[in-house]
């Protein structure tokens, strides 16, 4: 059993999914579902369509060289059974999955940081010259809500004393 | 499906419907819906694959002199013959000195399919084009060289010698 890759979209293909198509030079195509194998079939360019991992890799928007792909590489030569190395790999798997996978999130969010204190200026500065457009009414019961506040806490306090004093 | 047919393609007349054998029933199934489909797709890459059956065109890979084949009769299946399954077939088009001439009646063993085969791992499998290697009546090959993939489906169904002579097996 060997877990191969969609040739469309790069996911894994699980025992059980998908389809292979053979051409005649003998090249294999395997697809994880429809959506890919009808993509490939109206002769798409994996590497135009958007949300496919080879469009991705290919703008930069997921990371390309890591360490942790190598352990995905494919072998060709068969290891000889050993219990331990069984073990030990498998054991391995979900954590470089999961680091693997932590990796390529502080990859986007880095990616993705520049735009968010465009927004934060933004949204600051917005804040600065524009609070005028704010309805007036709005800001008033802002400023009445606070000194009613203040109102509130000085009477608890005087109630507070008048019953201390009774 | 032959209500999905009817509402597809009135301009099939009542009688050829009714009237149509179980074998030719399904050349018909699967021509006019190649018409349909590819007359509201637009696209002849999403031809619906069917089974090899009476009047299919069929490629010949092998060097036995013989180019392409028409189905005459599926050795198995009602419906038709899938990848590894033996047709009978005439000879349409030949190479001027083969071992085969036009008009022959040749037996011919399935190694290409478009029609997608389901594998026992679960995997399903499909090739480019319809094609076949032609085989006398008691199943040895005429030619001696095959051409293209071939799948090793065709070792369960004891076609060893195909296997042999293959260039890529899939």
């Amino acid at each position: 059993m060997r877990l191969e890759k969609c040739w469309f979209c790069s996911s894994t293909i699980y025992p059980g999914h998908g389809i292979q198509f053979v051409r005649n030079d003998a090249k294999i195509f395997r697809f994880c579902r429809s959506k890919c194998h009808k993509n490939f079939k109206m002769k798409r360019n994996p590497r135009k369509v958007k949300w496919t991992k080879a469009y991705r890799q290919l703008h930069g928007k997921d990371m390309t060289k890591d360490t942790t792909f190598e352990f995905e590489r494919k072998r060709n030569r068969p290891e000889r059974y050993d219990r331990n190395l069984t073990e030990q790999t498998l054991k391995a798997i979900p954590l470089i999955t999961k680091i693997r996978h932590d990796r390529l999130e502080k990859h986007i969010s880095n990616r993705q940081k520049p735009g968010k204190r465009k927004e934060m200026e933004k949204d600051s500065k917005e804040l600065d010259q524009d609070i005028g457009m704010l309805p007036k009414k709005l800001i008033s019961n802002e400023l009445a809500a606070e000194k009613t506040k203040v109102k509130v806490k000085v009477v608890q306090q005087q109630t507070e004393d008048n019953a201390m004093e009774e | 499906m032959a209500a999905f047919l009817r509402s597809k393609c009135p301009s099939v007349g009542r009688t050829l419907m009714g009237g149509l054998g179980n074998s030719l029933f399904g050349a018909a199934n699967s021509s006019v819906e190649a018409v349909t489909r590819s007359s509201h797709c637009d696209a002849i890459s999403q031809q619906i694959r069917t089974f090899i059956q009476m009047r299919t065109n069929l490629k010949v890979v092998d060097n036995s002199g013989a180019k392409r084949v028409m189905c005459i009769q599926s050795l198995r299946g009602k419906k038709g013959a899938r990848l590894g399954d033996t047709i009978i077939g005439s000879v349409k088009e030949a190479q001027p000195r083969g071992k085969v001439k036009k008009g022959d009646v040749v037996y011919g063993v399935v190694v290409r399919a478009a029609m997608k085969k389901g594998r026992s791992d679960g995997s399903e499998v499909q090739f480019d084009d319809n094609a076949i290697v032609l085989v006398n009546n008691k199943g040895e090959l005429i030619g001696t060289r095959v051409f293209g993939p071939v799948p090793h489906e065709l070792r369960k169904k004891k076609h060893l010698k195909i296997l042999a002579l293959a260039e890529h097996i899939v």
